[in-house]
């Protein structure tokens, strides 16, 4: 068994790696980001020269593949608060190793998430006529608060567990990166000395931060929804709406966690500190999400459908029968049942059937938002022929374009900042170790006190598998 | 018969009740002898309550217990028929007073028609009443149910409430980096005291800087706490236009500058050419570009007062000729 102090240097050694070592892989696979992106923001020119006219959004369809993919990465940023702020605020034992990803892929989805609106606007330079001019009434300026709120309060909550970690590269990292990122190390740490008083003041950020960032990011998803919910379109026009974003969110945002840490263990050997248990219990959470959502999905259809009112038979029709079908089943047998089943059956419960699962279910979210924007759309209001969108190659381009985006930031991301929080991690192990320390003075006093004692203690009481393993 | 009784005076007497019983055998020509008088303003205000009076009479005398009813001609999609607005019952001194509320723009011919007892051989009495615009607005929607609390104030207080819970955090964040600049005081180079100020300086004045955009922003635009100002109807009067900002159709002294290029610009504008050739005659989905070869001026002229093909044809009460020419002069000087 490691003492203490070594598991925590080969922890800050591994932690520190990507930041020491990079391989021809890491710049081939910057090149093939970038271009990706500077293909979609060359379409973007475009569009900006001569409009909203070059992607194949109409009059009648007018939101299309950049507002579904608003909605899809909005969702994924609900990744950070889900297991970073609930599981911090349940003080679960297992989320140190995964807390500080998760809150970096909310920030970044955020960021490209609220980019899509402004693609999405044929006008982008009147963005702040918003917080001018807008109006209460208008569900989408409930939307732009939701989500500048969100963005802020998920930036510091992503900095605040980080400071102790930024400072430690400081402290190691001197001297052996270069200018730059020394300066932000330095800067960035706050002068942390890791005093009780800086422990307890930041213990106090953190905890405000847990607090308010869980009820602000499920007024955000619910927020989302409500663009849809509030008018009176069929298929739109549902309460169920809220529910469904915020636990689509958190679904996509968990499959997003599970495959990026999955990435990030393959590729920078953390092996150690991602463990097929995160896996399995993200799994579990994975696999209770889209029984939730199968029942949500339910439960809609069913209400709708049983009274079938006027339009509804068009919107079923498209949905259940013809254009949309083949998305809507993907959705809801790949994406909903699949994954379901993979985590249940323990030959697939696997760290490998358990990212399949996540693909799926992220794919599968992908569709959804998107035959949720263009069906809604389509629906008739007055009789007139049903409108078809299909997205052309601009938007393709630009949507492309976000994911690397998102990817292209986690990557560079990865070169500078801790992606473990290092601290907690620590302290999780520190526990751990106390943990089994306690249990084996227990048990060697039950040994002496003898058999008498003995049935008091059962052997492995809660111990963390890997807490004190080596 | 009751239509008799009804007719009779409280002052007759059971005397001469036979003669009138024989008077009224002859109904009807003895209704036709009905008269009706009626006491209405000449002008009222949209929105204000409105008395009507009628009095009814019979070679002189007041009829008592007559019904009579007050309409008005309305028109709503091309048809125009009378609606009934008022009834009333005429009391012992032969009147009845009516009253409604004015909410049409126009009243067109207004009638008190009488009702009854009996067939109604009474031609009705014509008259009208002027409405002019102002007085209260009518025709609001409620925007929903006021519920106590439950307004702008609270979503402001909300959002007030979560930002200082931000700006908070971040203040911590601060004394995290002075606590350490406490302890070594000015030893350590690697100082970032700067930064700590800098943060708390952004996040508080984003905080106060948010809360304020978003309390601004319905003082600006829509008062949440006054319903008045909530409502998310149009309200307006039926009928009623709004001002039109642009330029008018009938609007000629707007182009009466002197320049006739300027002034052809807003006639090219009134008249909807710009709907069709684009703003500055460049040519658009509809209609061609008007920018060259717009040809002689007479030629422009017969094309405008002929509509080629998809265009509606200028006649000479539309559009003058001397419109037509500053048209010319403003797409000549290259629009
Ligand atoms: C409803 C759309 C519409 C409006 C409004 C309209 N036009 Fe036209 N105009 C047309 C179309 C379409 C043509 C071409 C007809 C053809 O194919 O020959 C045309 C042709 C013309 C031409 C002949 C151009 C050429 O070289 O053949 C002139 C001049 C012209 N319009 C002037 C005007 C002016 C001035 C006005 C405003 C007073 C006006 N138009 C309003 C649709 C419109």
């Amino acid at each position: 068994m490691d003492t203490v102090t070594n598991w925590r240097e080969r922890l800050i050694s591994k932690t520190t790696r990507p930041t020491r070592v990079t391989t021809y892989k890491y710049w081939l696979w910057l090149g093939f980001l970038i271009l990706i992106t500077g293909n979609g923001a060359f379409q973007y020119w475009k569009q900006w020269q001569d409009g909203l006219y070059v992607t194949d959004m109409r009059d009648r369809i007018s939101w299309g593949l950049y507002i579904s993919m608003f909605i899809f990465f909005t969702g994924v940023s609900m990744a950070g608060t889900v297991i970073s702020a609930m599981l911090r605020a349940a003080n679960a034992q297992w989320r140190a190793s995964i807390t500080r990803v998760a809150e970096f892929i909310t920030a970044f989805a955020l960021m490209i998430g609220a980019g899509f609106i402004i693609v999405d606007m044929g006008r982008p330079e009147r963005i702040f006529n918003v917080y001018i001019h807008g109006r209460w009434q208008s569900p989408i300026m409930w939307d732009v608060m939701a989500i500048t709120t969100y963005l802020t309060a998920s930036l510091i909550y992503l900095y605040a567990p980080m400071i102790p970690d930024l400072a430690l590269y400081r402290d190691r990292l001197a001297g052996k990166v270069g200018a730059v990122r020394s300066f932000i190390y330095r800067t960035l740490a706050l002068d942390w000395k890791g005093s009780p008083t800086q422990f307890k003041l930041l213990g106090k950020a953190i905890t405000i931060m847990t607090l308010i960032i869980i009820p602000i990011a499920v007024s955000v998803h619910s927020v989302v929804s409500w663009i849809f919910g509030m008018t009176l379109r069929v298929g739109w026009n549902t309460a169920i709406f809220g529910i469904l974003f915020v636990a689509g969110a958190v679904f996509s945002g968990l499959a997003t966690l599970i495959i990026i840490m999955a990435v990030l263990r393959k590729t920078y050997h953390w092996e150690e500190y991602i463990t097929e248990r995160q896996f399995k219990y993200l799994g579990y959470m994975l696999a209770s999400l889209a029984l939730f959502m199968i029942y949500i999905n339910v439960s809609e259809y069913l209400t709708a459908g049983f009274k079938f009112e006027e339009g509804s038979e068009f919107a079923f029709r498209q949905l259940f029968l013809e254009e949309f079908s083949g998305m809507f089943s993907f959705y809801i047998i790949f994406g909903l049942v699949v994954p379901v089943a993979i985590v249940l059956i323990p030959k697939t419960r696997t760290i490998g059937g358990i990212v399949v699962a996540a693909v799926l279910v992220n794919l599968a979210m992908f569709i959804e938002r998107y035959f949720l924007v263009v069906t809604g759309l389509r629906v008739p209001l007055m009789p007139y022929e049903p409108a078809s969108y299909s997205p052309n190659f601009v938007e393709w381009s630009i949507a492309a374009s976000g994911v690397a985006m998102f990817c292209l930031l986690l990557t560079v991301t990865v070169k500078i900042f801790p992606m473990f929080a290092v601290w907690e991690m620590t302290e999780e192990h520190d526990a751990a170790m106390a943990l089994t320390q306690a249990e084996e003075t227990l048990m060697h006093e039950a040994a002496i006190a003898g058999p008498r004692l003995s049935t008091e203690v059962s052997p492995d009481s809660g111990r963390p598998a890997e807490g004190g393993a080596s | 018969m009751t239509y008799r009784h009804r007719l009779l005076s409280a002052r007759v007497s059971i005397s001469i009740l036979a003669v009138a019983t024989i008077l009224v055998m002859a109904a009807p020509a003895l209704a036709a002898t009905v008269d009706i008088a009626v006491g209405a303003p000449d002008k009222v205000l949209v929105g204000q309550d409105v008395e009507v009076k009628a009095v009814l009479s019979e070679d002189g005398v007041p009829i008592e217990g007559a019904e009579v009813a007050l309409t008005y001609q309305a028109s709503l999609g091309g048809e125009s028929t009378r609606v009934e607005i008022a009834t009333g019952t005429t009391d012992e001194t032969g009147t009845a007073v009516m009253f409604y509320e004015q909410r049409a723009d126009d009243n067109g011919e207004m009638q008190v028609t009488y009702l009854g007892p009996g067939t109604n051989p009474v031609s009705p009495y014509v008259f009208t009443i002027a409405v002019e615009p102002g007085g209260e607005q009518l025709y609001r929607s409620e925007s929903g149910v006021e519920i106590p609390f439950v307004n702008g104030t609270l979503v402001i207080l909300l959002i007030t409430g979560v930002w200082s819970l931000i700006a908070l955090a971040a203040v911590y964040l601060v004394r995290v980096g002075r606590e350490g600049r406490l302890e070594e005081v000015l030893s350590a180079d690697d100082g970032s005291v700067w930064i700590s100020v800098l943060l708390a300086i952004v996040a508080v004045i984003t905080a106060i800087g948010m809360v304020i955009v978003f309390v601004r922003v319905p003082v600006l635009n829509t008062d949440l706490t006054d319903p008045e100002v909530y409502d998310r109807t149009q309200i307006a009067y039926i009928g009623a236009t709004y001002p039109y900002q642009g330029f008018g159709l009938d609007e000629e002294p707007s182009a009466q500058s002197g320049d006739p290029a300027f002034d052809g610009g807003k006639v090219y504008f009134g008249y909807g050419c710009a709907a069709c050739h684009g703003v500055l005659g460049q040519g658009a989905v509809v209609g061609p570009t008007l920018e060259d070869e717009i040809g002689s001026l007479a030629q422009f002229i017969d094309d405008i007062r002929e509509g080629p093909r998809d265009m509606p044809a200028y006649g000479e009460a539309t559009l003058t000729e001397a419109d037509i020419e500053k048209i010319y002069r403003f797409l000549d000087e290259g629009g």
